[in-house]
């Protein structure tokens, strides 16, 4: 649940919440580049160390680390599976060579999510509508995307709500072999499902209402304009990549 | 039956929703839980089953610590109807809705099928055993929700907001419905801001504001409270505000249901009469 909070927006004042989203959203993919270039443990940790300070100068050190707390599981699993396949077959030769190895890649899945969290946590879901629209990415697209991002967290409040429905009235959700877990979801996910599909219903009558889609040319009342600050960003962002590309390349 | 000892409760995301509650609540009363929009009202009925445990102090359900127990156990002395009745729904009938909590809870075949037959019958769905529930009407959605709990008998029945989204037809029926469980001897605790219903049960008033107990007594004292009922977003119930403005003419302003209301303009004329005739 940890980590649909770091995906959700926190209103804010800050340098990094008014930086332009297509600058957040370019800073973010080139993180991404250079997480899936290296798999050295110090440059993951310099990455992350960058990004940390992004998230203080964002003031969503907190959440940001919640993120990053909510993919320790998975990013477990991730070791998890790397080391038994090292070991099924051989690629390593020793045993802190596997280790090393596994625990990069599993490091490299955190850094996926926390280079991205940032974006979302700064990012309003208007702005990331504006972000696709400017890439001309037609706008039924654009609005089920930004749809998906609000209504995440309210679908997973809704979640909440239902377990503890069900737990009150004895369902034990974390008793039993895997089988009798997977035979417990039925009463949280059938009624998750429709309390989702009323949702839908009701977006979709809240749209013919407001005429979604009357006309063919949309207008928005804000538009994205890069100014000085986001092209500073920009240059220094390409040349920080460009480097790393070239020690890749050359030097390591 | 339920003691809160000093119970603060801060959630993950830090919010404060309970700050050190201390409050006891008897087998058999019939209690009010009152104040505006994140009074901590939900957080404190969630700690009546275990699915919140206090973040300091204790609570005691029976005399036990709710830390020693699961949810499951505690449900089966305290069933919560929550504000979405439709979050419990899964299953195709109404019938099947009710027997599923029950084989939860380990009842036999013969006493799953007499309790669904008691719980329709009370919570008159009867009609609508076969149906699916999600196809049944507001009212009766939260009729069922009721009946899921009240079939497996638990001694404490708390309920999270019932008259949202109900007509009056239903919040009559559903005013009876918490009468008759006190009848039967059930501690009734009811979450809520609707001030109307309230009035007509004249329950036990908790009231509630910013994670605190500011107020706890009889709803003839604290419904007729406008200073108080203001401070926690609430109005006085309608009858309570007219006979707080006949109070300069001799009317009692300690009423709050209609019926009460009636009785004392009734016996105010009978008195005015009576002194005319002197």
């Amino acid at each position: 649940m940890s980590i649909l909070e770091g995906l959700r927006f926190y209103a804010g004042e800050t340098a990094v919440h008014r930086l332009d989203p297509r600058v957040k959203f370019l800073l973010s993919v080139l993180m991404l580049v250079i997480v899936v270039m290296y798999t050295e443990v110090w440059v993951l940790m310099a990455l992350m160390s960058v990004q940390a300070a992004m998230a203080y100068a964002a003031k969503v050190l907190g959440r940001w680390l919640k993120t990053m707390k909510g993919s320790l599981p998975l990013a477990a699993l991730v070791f998890l599976l790397n080391a038994a396949f090292f070991l099924s077959t051989g690629a390593y030769g020793s045993v802190q060579e596997m280790l090393y190895h596994s625990a990069a890649l599993a490091y490299r899945l955190v850094l996926f999510l926390s280079s991205f969290s940032i974006f979302f946590l700064t990012t309003t879901p208007e702005e990331i509508g504006l972000t696709l629209t400017s890439w001309r990415v037609p706008y039924t697209y654009t609005f089920a995307f930004i749809s998906a991002i609000r209504f995440t967290p309210i679908i997973a409040q809704e979640l909440k709500d239902i377990m503890d429905a069900q737990r009150s009235r004895g369902v034990e959700l974390d008793r039993g072999g895997p089988i009798e877990r997977a035979r417990r979801l039925v009463p949280i996910l059938v009624p998750l499902l429709a309390n989702a599909l009323r949702r839908a219903y009701e977006l979709a009558e809240a749209m013919e209402v407001k005429c979604f889609g009357a006309t063919k040319r949309r207008t928005s009342l804000r538009e994205l304009r890069m100014g000085p600050k986001d092209y500073a960003t920009l240059l220094v962002s390409l040349a920080l990549f460009f480097l790393a590309v070239y020690c890749r390349v050359f030097l390591l | 039956m339920i003691k809160f000892d000093s119970v603060t409760y801060v959630y993950p995301t830090g919010v404060r929703a309970l700050s050190g509650i201390s409050v006891e609540i008897g087998k058999g009363e019939l209690v009010a839980l009152m104040g505006e929009n994140g009074a901590g009202k939900t957080t404190f009925i969630k700690h009546l089953n275990g699915l919140l445990k206090p973040t300091s102090g204790r609570v005691y359900v029976d005399g036990k610590d709710t830390r020693s127990l699961s949810v499951a156990q505690l449900s089966r002395k305290v069933g919560i109807v929550f504000q979405n009745a439709e979050d419990m729904f899964f299953l195709p009938t109404v019938e099947e809705e009710v027997a599923f909590s029950l084989r939860n809870l380990g009842f036999d075949e013969g006493t799953v099928r007499r309790r669904v037959d008691w719980a329709l019958r009370f919570m008159e769905l009867e009609a609508y055993r076969n149906r699916s529930p999600f196809l049944l009407s507001g009212g009766e959605k939260k009729r069922l929700a009721l009946a899921i709990i009240l079939a497996w008998n638990p001694q404490v029945v708390a309920m999270d907001e019932p008259t949202v989204g109900q007509d009056s037809v239903q919040k009559e029926k559903l005013k009876e419905m918490v009468r008759q469980m006190v009848l039967q001897g059930r501690t009734v605790i009811i979450s809520t801001h609707d001030v109307e219903f309230v009035a007509e049960l004249r329950p036990r008033v908790i009231l509630m504001s910013k994670g605190r107990i500011v107020a706890d007594g009889r709803a003839e004292d604290i419904l007729t409270d406008a200073g108080l009922l203001e401070g926690c977003s609430l109005l006085m119930p309608q009858v309570a505000a007219t006979m707080s403005r006949l109070r300069d003419l001799g009317f009692d302003a300690k009423v709050i249901s209609v019926e009460d209301a009636v009785k004392s303009i009734v016996e105010r004329l009978r008195a005015v009469e009576h002194t005319r005739g002197s």
